[in-house]
């Protein structure tokens, strides 16, 4: 099953417009200035839906629609936020728990009603959806269960992160549609054939990532002694101009290398400061116990992030039967969005939108989290898809003493 | 006891080979890219080079690939993060005597050199 470039492109559009068409309806019954941040498709497993709520407190509501395109949408709003916003809509009604409520349901059916609109007059049909179903939770599960999906464990999810201007609050629009009704509409939809990603390999690809994730946790864990599991592996899409913003700008500690190859891209292996003094310091042999980065720190940052970007991409170039060469690490220590504004802008030059490959990997032993971003090119990544054996996904080790026997 | 060319652009895994390595074989030199460790190799004569692939301007392969047609008796390990089948097949293509992906404890690395420099 394939699906062109330029489908994804401007389904991504719809759910951005979708978001806008939204945040505009609650600007006018708020008076809230807010503005659509992020809007991405994303592949990833069920089980890793909403990880990035994680810690946090939700209102929201939830529909589920039906048509030419099925599933479930959400409206998460902190519930902080959600307070100021039905106080702003009616002075005193947050202090009534009913109203509140009410407040919350009606502003999430006004809203989610400009979001689903703008799909079913693209597509040219309806799409009915559900009365608003009010929801209090924590973390991701805010969220409905990810739509089954055959034998297969990864689904898409559509994303659109609102920013409050002035505040900083964040709220959030997710869609999770049928696997099948989404890509028989992007199927229907394919505009070129020049352009057509095997949508099916795709998901392997993000099988062979998640391997790759898993290796490089396993490198952390050798060079350092420190447990460390692999967490989230997603791949996302997303107009280029959004790469950046979905770093966020916390402060990061890690490597860069520029790959070449079949794809070829950036690579980015990020610690925050806390987990980068952690873990340079176990993997020295001498204690340093300091609380700044010393050359020292990132001597060992620098050969950790060339070690994990190995462990990451060798998976790829052995399942491709190719060579994935990467430059020596770049050490680099900025804002998240500082960090991959001009690796995106190299990656601009060539195409409008960018699959974004994610990872996290932590641990509870000591304060770690460590990130690996892939931004590969995109003509490239999707030659390489086409080329990939899926028989062969699993093959992404090498047998040396085999080769030097 | 064979002597040791360390060719490696980490300071960090430089500073952790010779560790290794330093307490039954003498170091006689340590290199950051592939040119020195060409040139070093031709003044020295080491028994072993360990060679790391990725380095700046030019890379591990390409300096055994030249180290070994200077002298084909040249013992290099391939000491690497890379764990690709095809830059495998490379190194054995360019004379690479071993290979050892990082990252390594020390019994690996011993057991890597007796293979290829027998005590």
């Amino acid at each position: 099953m394939n699906v062109d470039i330029q489908s994804l492109g401007t389904f991504n559009q719809l759910a951005h417009e979708g978001a806008e068409q939204a945040t505009q309806s609650m600007g006018q019954m708020t008076g809230i200035d807010a503005v659509v941040d992020v809007t991405k498709i994303t592949l990833l497993d069920r089980a890793d839906v909403g990880e990035e709520l994680a810690g946090r407190d939700f209102v929201g509501v939830q529909f589920s629609f039906d048509g030419v395109l099925e599933g479930d949408t959400v409206l998460a709003f902190d519930v902080d936020s959600a307070g100021t916003i039905t106080e702003e809509m009616m002075p005193g009604s947050s202090d009534d728990e009913a109203m509140a409520r009410s407040g919350i349901e009606e502003i999430g059916n006004i809203m989610m009603s400009g979001f689903i609109d703008g799909w079913a007059d693209y597509v040219g049909a309806t799409i009915d959806h559900s009365p608003p179903e009010y929801i209090e939770e924590s973390g991701g599960d805010v969220l409905p269960d990810a739509p089954e999906n055959g034998d297969h464990q990864q689904v898409f999810v559509f994303k659109s992160e609102i920013e409050w201007i002035d505040e900083s609050v964040n709220f959030y629009i997710y869609m999770l549609p049928e696997y099948e009704s989404l890509t028989e509409m992007m199927v229907e939809h394919v505009d070129t054939d020049g352009d057509a990603i095997p949508i099916d390999k795709l998901q392997t690809f993000n099988e062979m990532t998640t391997s790759g994730t898993q290796k490089a946790a396993d490198n952390v864990e050798m060079m350092t002694g420190i447990p460390t599991e692999s967490e989230v592996t997603q791949i996302s899409f997303a107009p280029i101009e959004d790469v950046p913003k979905q770093i966020g700008t916390d402060t990061f500690v890690g490597t860069v290398v520029e790959f070449t190859g079949t794809p070829s891209g950036y690579l980015m292996v990020l610690f925050d400061e806390v987990s980068a003094i952690n873990v340079a310091e176990a993997m020295m042999p001498i204690e340093m116990d300091s609380d700044e980065l010393t050359d020292q720190h990132k001597a060992a940052i620098e050969e950790l992030g060339n070690i994990m970007t190995s462990g990451f991409v060798d998976g790829w170039a052995n399942v491709l039967q190719t060579s994935v060469e990467h430059t020596p690490p770049r050490l680099v220590h900025d804002m998240g969005q500082a960090i991959m504004d001009p690796l995106a802008a190299q990656v601009g030059q060539y195409q409008e939108h960018a699959f974004i490959i994610d990872s996290q990997m932590r641990t509870d032993d000591i304060e770690f989290k460590a990130e690996i971003h892939a931004l590969p090119n995109e003509k490239e990544l999707r030659a390489a898809l086409n080329d990939l054996d899926v028989e062969r996904a699993t093959e992404t080790g090498a047998d040396v003493e085999q080769i030097f026997k | 006891m064979p002597d040791v060319l360390i060719a490696d652009d980490s300071e960090f895994m430089r500073n952790l080979l010779r560790e290794i390595l330093e307490e039954d074989h003498e170091i006689v030199g340590e290199v950051e890219n592939g040119v020195e460790a060409v040139e070093v190799f031709k003044e020295k004569g080491p028994d072993l080079v360990m060679m790391d692939i990725v380095m700046p301007i030019r890379d591990g392969i390409e300096a055994t690939d030249e180290i070994k047609s200077s002298n084909p008796d040249a013992n290099v390990i391939m000491c690497t993060s890379v764990g690709q089948e095809e830059k495998m097949k490379e190194a054995v293509k360019a004379g690479a005597d071993g290979y050892i992906t990082k990252p390594f404890q020390k019994p690996s690395v011993m057991e890597a050199i007796e293979d290829v420099v027998p005590s």
